[in-house]
């Protein structure tokens, strides 16, 4: 360890740059050459690129701890850093109090980026390894590893990233790989689609992340995390940022007709504390990328892409990035209650409203998604309630259990593609079934991952999750104390009210009983009864998807409707198998975290028992959250009052399992028909995920389209008539004149190159008399300076007697009247006198020339008047010329 | 009128001879004319270098441009063929270009009058080559105490190889860079384009020599579509 | 005795039968000897002012170790960059007529506008 340190300096721990360079150089190789070097050498490189990456992360992560116990542990000790500072990058300077800030190329490793930064690489090489096989078929083999070795680069620049700018940078990575990915077998319209979505969803999401890095920067005066946290005060900056009215204010003819008290009310200045604001801005950079209400839309298309890299990026990393962020900048976001009040309450009803829309969805994958959103909203619950640690422990537990769920998801599609050549159909859940005997190891650890995400104990999932809801229930985040001028011009900060933490609470069991049901019926549907792949015919796609299609849930009727290969049961064909042992390890090592990874953070068990090292996590990220604990109350463990909280959600999980096995198992789906007929219209409602995607394509996406449209026609006529076709007009007259000099032979050029040489001859022949005058006001000094020429030689007269003054020209001590070089005189003028000087010049041909100026004092009242230009007089005749 | 000095008479015969070379140069309607009046234009001022105590200079005039590029030219025009001579060249110029020209004429005529007899008397003379006030012989013996060295006399191969090699080493290098440019650029132009030549039929063997060049203009006239129509 | 402006006058008078021949002449060999007529003016020229200025102690160099040859070694100069001249542009002389099968100036206006 000591020779570690040696090489690596915990201030230039440069082993960051193999970790981050590994998969940047797999990306390069397999981008450029990958086409050259075939499947092998690909696989080969990506999987060599990830796992050393997670080789060199592990040992940089032994060496974090190493360093966290050199510093020593609890509440007040430091936090662990290992940063390396590849380069500067910029500097940026300003003015007023916006000294100058510098941004550098900074990577840090400390305890919370070190978990993900393990996550990443850890769970990316699974998955790659898994890809390897699953992908193996594929035509561009060697694009989708380099995408995917790019995603991880720009995921842990995104996460190792010690500035504002540089985690923007590996933010921005990650959503083009993403886009990318989503989009990788763009030759389908649908897929390309939904990659687009994905994308312009992400920029609405960019646009908030980068109005709060603005203001991080104008209020805190940094933009490194490290300087972010000692500036945070000024965001509570007294002044406040007008958020009403917008601009100067109402013009009166708006408003003016109102009565007083409306327009009073209307045009009232309005103040916020810009911690509000920028948090606000933040959550919505973290809404977008973690797909959040209003912006979640994008992740259940994301689905397009091709399962591992749903499983890496749309379940296990990217997208818990905005939950990175709200930790990241803890001590940000718990300065203004009302901005964790968001986000608690938005996490909360994401969680929620994802959950009902995943009840009902008929595609596995879609199932998994929806899930996920819920799962997204479970882990904003928690940083939002304050409780940092949970939260952030939900997204390690999740990127287990999830990514373990998706791959199994992918293992039960490769095997059903087999089947069905169809890619909807073959992720139809009413196509499979009884998958169990043919596939045992997807369904263990498929069961095994739906148990965890259900919220059974002891598996992860419900260490994770209900330790988010028990905090929400109690936890409240303490509001600084306004005082002074910014009390009366503000106000105190908003605070949530009291009954928003347990609210949220029952929000979370309610969306907790969904989750569990809705796992359960995927896994019922899926492993359980008998296959129905068999009666699907080839080419075999679901009638109207998205035209409303009756009630029933099940889509057995539809088989014996529209497949024409009714009846035929056992068609030739092979049957569904295990996946290959590259595609089962990574599941078998996911669902082994899936099991085992609460313990890491048993709370629960953890105070009861009095056992700290449950609670590992919590002690480990300490340091992280030091800066934003003294904000969130927590009131002190109690064991029967803790349980008490607990239990809620163990009833929520037997309740939604039991159901689905009692719908799905014993009743072979009877019950949820019934309900689904008794509500129809709600039914469907869900089905087409309460139409969210219709509405929005009704008002946001409408407005921009005719916004759009308008702009067609300004661009039609205006740019394009008026500005383009005029001016081209005007500019093809012109040319046509000059076309007419254009004759192409090189003797009319050579031609008037001697008209212009002989111009420019007579204008040397010819001397110039000019002069330029600068003047010193306090003495009354004007210079009169006469301009060079070739060879000029000059003679003055600066005592306005008409004749040219004798001067001493050639240096012998007498004044004689031949022309010399002094080619400036001064003149001394009192103020309103104004005084004639002639200047007289002879150029190297001997030829003359002289002019009179007149230089004048203004009046003595206007100190630093304008120098005067020099009036020509009329020109003499040339003596002797 | 006094008698004219041995100057004068050397001066004036060359300066005829460089003039006549050069109006034949440009009046004569047979190129090869002209290349015998360049020839002629050169050696008369070659002998001018002379007068001028330039007679490296004069040298190297005579050994590049009448052993080099006059040759180069009567190549050309031998390559040429009948086509190298224009007759109708000197009847059609256009009404412009002699005007021009003979503006230029004037005005250098003119100018050359007004800069040097304008009555100020300040008309240069070259300093003497023999010794006494002015002399070029008093900046040797300037240098010499200076430097210790003798300088080699004005113009002389010695003078001329240590300004090439000492004082102007790097623009000399960089002119020899130029030189081997133009001939590589003068052969990839003149040679044209590979594969542009006639087409032979499959088994004509390879070593035939090059077509003529009316050959490979035919062929390049049909590669280039249509030539324009030409002005009878 | 011969002065300077008698070599300037006869320059000038060469420079302009060149440019002369330059600007009448549309035969491109004949144009490019009248280019080398001109570059031969110019030549003497300078050669005629070196001559003028060699006894300038003020152009030599300091610690130079020779009179002033400046405008010798700039007319030397200009005679390689004239051999090149002459090689190019016959060259293109070449590659003009194999494409027209002429040689006049007038018919090689393809930049006409």
């Amino acid at each position: 360890m000591h020779t570690l340190f040696a090489i690596f300096p915990a201030q230039q721990f440069a082993l960051i740059a193999a970790i981050l360079g590994l998969p940047l150089l797999g990306a390069f190789v397999n981008g450029v050459f990958g086409k050259r070097l075939g499947r092998d050498a690909v696989r080969l490189m990506a999987l060599a690129a990830l796992f050393g990456s997670f080789a060199c992360s592990l040992v940089a992560f032994f060496m974090l701890r190493e360093r966290a116990h050199e510093l020593g542990h609890g509440e007040l000790a430091p936090n662990p850093r290992l940063v390396w500072t590849a380069w500067h990058w910029l500097a940026l300077s300003g003015r007023d109090a916006l000294g100058s800030v510098n941004v550098d190329v900074s990577f840090a490793i400390d305890p919370l980026s070190g978990v993900m930064m393990l996550v990443v690489t850890g769970v990316g090489s699974l998955i790659h390894l898994y890809a390897a096989s699953y992908m193996w078929d594929d035509p561009s083999f060697h694009r989708f590893f380099c995408y995917l070795n790019l995603f991880v680069f720009s995921m842990l620049v995104l996460i190792l990233g010690d500035s504002m700018p540089l985690l923007f940078v590996g933010w921005e990575g990650v959503g083009l790989c993403s886009y990318l990915l989503i989009g990788f077998w763009f030759t389908e319209e649908k897929n390309a689609a939904a990659g687009k979505k994905a994308f312009i969803a992400n920029r609405v999401g960019d646009f908030g992340l980068l109005v709060g890095m603005a203001m991080l920067l104008y209020y805190t005066g940094a933009l490194d995390f490290e300087g972010i946290r000692r500036g945070a005060g000024g965001l509570l900056d007294p002044r406040g940022v007008q958020v009403w009215p917008l601009g100067a204010g109402f013009p009166s003819w708006l408003v003016g007709w109102l009565p007083d008290g409306i327009e009073k009310g209307l045009t009232a200045q309005r103040l916020a504390f810009p911690a509000t604001l920028c948090g606000l801005a933040l959550f919505l950079g973290c809404a977008g990328k973690s797909a959040q209400i209003p912006l979640y839309v994008w992740l259940p298309d994301a689905m397009a892409g091709p399962t591992p890299v749903s499983a890496l990026i749309h379940a296990a990393t990217m997208v818990t990035a905005g939950v990175y962020l709200v930790c990241r900048l803890n001590f940000v976001f718990v300065l203004s209650p009302a901005v964790m009040a968001t986000v608690a309450t938005v996490g909360a009803l994401t969680a929620l409203f994802a959950a009902t829309i995943g009840l009902v969805q008929h595609d596995l994958k879609k199932v998994l998604a929806y899930s996920t959103v819920s799962q997204l909203g479970y882990m904003f619950l928690g940083v939002g309630s304050g409780a940092f640690t949970d939260g952030f422990f939900h997204v390690f537990t999740h990127a287990f259990f999830k990514a373990c769920l998706f791959l199994g998801a992918g293992s039960v599609i490769h095997a059903v593609h087999a089947r069905i050549h169809d890619t909807d159909a073959s992720q139809d859940m009413r196509n499979m079934g009884g998958l169990r005997k043919y596939m045992p190891l997807t369904h263990a650890t498929y069961l095994a991952s739906c148990v965890a995400i259900a919220g059974v104990p002891p598996f992860a999932g419900f260490f994770s999750k209900d330790e988010i809801l028990a905090k929400a229930f109690e936890t409240k985040i303490k509001a600084h104390a306004i005082a002074g001028a910014a009390a009366e011009r503000i106000g105190p900060l908003w605070t949530p009210p009291d009954w928003l933490g347990p609210l949220l609470y029952f929000v979370g069991i309610a969306g907790a009983t969904m989750t569990a049901f809705y796992m359960f019926r995927t896994y019922f549907l899926t492993f359980w009864g008998d296959f129905k792949g068999w009666k699907v015919t080839p080419g075999w796609k679901e009638p109207g998807h998205d035209e409303h299609h009756g009630h029933d849930d099940h889509g057995h009727d539809h088989h014996e409707a529209f497949a024409p290969g009714t009846g035929r049961d056992h068609l030739e064909g092979p049957e569904p198998h295990e996946s290959p042992s590259p595609m089962t390890i990574p599941l078998v090592i996911l669902a082994a975290f899936a099991v085992g990874a609460g313990f890491l953070n048993a709370t629960i068990l953890g105070e009861t028992l009095h056992a700290p090292e449950l609670m590992t996590m919590e002690h480990w990220l300490a340091p992280v959250f030091a800066p934003s604990k003294g904000d969130v109350v927590v009131p002190a463990f109690d064991a029967s009052h803790a349980w008490m909280l607990a239990i809620p959600g163990l009833i929520a999980a037997a309740v939604g399992i039991g159901f689905a096995y009692f719908a799905y198992v014993v009743k072979g789906g009877e019950p949820t028909r019934n309900i689904a007929a008794r509500a129809p219209k709600l039914h469907q409602l869900m089905l087409d995920k309460w139409r969210v995607d219709e509405l929005y394509d009704a008002t946001v996406i409408g407005a921009v389209d005719e916004l759009a449209n308008t702009a067609v026609v300004a661009d039609k006529w205006v740019v394009d008539g008026v500005l383009a076709k005029a001016s081209a007009a005007f500019v093809g007259l012109f040319g046509a004149g000059l076309r007419l000099f254009q004759t192409g032979k090189v003797q009319t050029y050579a031609a008037a190159m001697v008209v212009g040489t002989l111009a420019l001859t007579v204008f040397f022949y010819l001397p110039h008399p000019d002069a330029s005058i600068t003047s010193d006001p306090a003495t009354g000094t004007f210079r009169v300076q006469a301009g060079p020429g070739l060879g000029y030689r000059y003679r003055w007269d600066a005592d306005g007697d008409g004749k040219l003054d004798e001067f001493d020209s050639d240096g012998d001590g007498k004044p004689d009247d031949k022309f010399g070089p002094r080619d400036a005189i001064e003149v001394k003028l009192e103020p309103n006198q104004s005084k004639q000087v002639t200047l007289a010049v002879e150029n190297a041909f001997g030829r003359h020339d002289t002019r009179t100026i007149t230089v004048a004092r203004p009046a003595q009242e206007q100190p630093g008047a304008p120098v005067l230009m020099p009036r020509p007089a009329p020109r003499p005749p040339p003596p002797g010329g | 009128m006094s008698m004219p000095t041995i100057q004068q008479v050397y001066f004036s015969i060359c300066a005829a001879l460089a003039v006549a070379g050069a109006v034949i140069t440009v009046l004569a309607r047979n190129p090869i004319r002209g290349a015998m009046g360049l020839l002629l234009a050169i050696g008369g001022m070659a002998a001018l270098f002379l007068s001028l105590s330039a007679e490296f200079l004069a040298a190297v005039q005579l050994l590049v441009y009448a052993g080099a590029v006059v040759v180069l030219f009567l190549f050309v025009i031998m390559l040429l063929g009948p086509d190298a001579h224009t007759p109708r060249d000197k009847s059609v110029a256009a009404p412009r270009l002699v005007a021009a020209a003979g503006a230029l004429l004037v005005a250098s005529g003119g100018i050359a009058t007004i800069l040097f007899w304008n009555g100020t008397g300040r008309v240069p003379a070259f300093p003497p080559l023999v010794p006494g006030p002015g002399s070029v012989l008093n900046v040797e013996a300037a240098i010499e105490r200076a430097s210790g060295v003798t300088p080699a006399k004005l113009g002389t191969i010695e003078a001329m190889a240590n300004e090439v090699y000492v004082a102007g080493l790097v623009p000399f290098e960089i002119a020899s860079a130029l030189l081997l440019v133009a001939v590589v650029g003068a052969v990839a132009v003149a040679r044209g384009r590979q594969g542009e030549g006639p087409r032979r039929p499959a088994g004509e063997k390879s070593g035939s020599p090059p077509a003529p060049i009316g050959a490979m203009a035919s062929a390049a006239d049909a590669a280039a579509g249509p030539a324009p129509a030409r002005r009878a | 005795m011969i002065h300077i402006q008698h070599y300037l006058v006869l320059g000038a008078t060469l420079f302009t039968i060149g440019a002369f021949g330059f600007l009448t002449r549309r035969n491109v060999l004949v144009a490019l000897m009248s280019i080398e007529l001109m570059l031969n003016a110019v030549n003497l020229t300078l050669v005629a002012f070196n001559r003028l200025h060699a006894g300038n102690l003020a152009l030599v160099a300091p610690g130079g170790r020779n009179l002033h040859h400046g405008g010798q070694m700039f007319a030397f100069f200009i005679i390689a960059v004239a051999a090149a001249e002459a090689a190019v542009g016959l060259a293109i002389v070449l590659a003009l007529y194999r494409l027209r099968r002429s040689v006049r100036t007038d018919e090689a206006d393809q930049l006409r506008g």
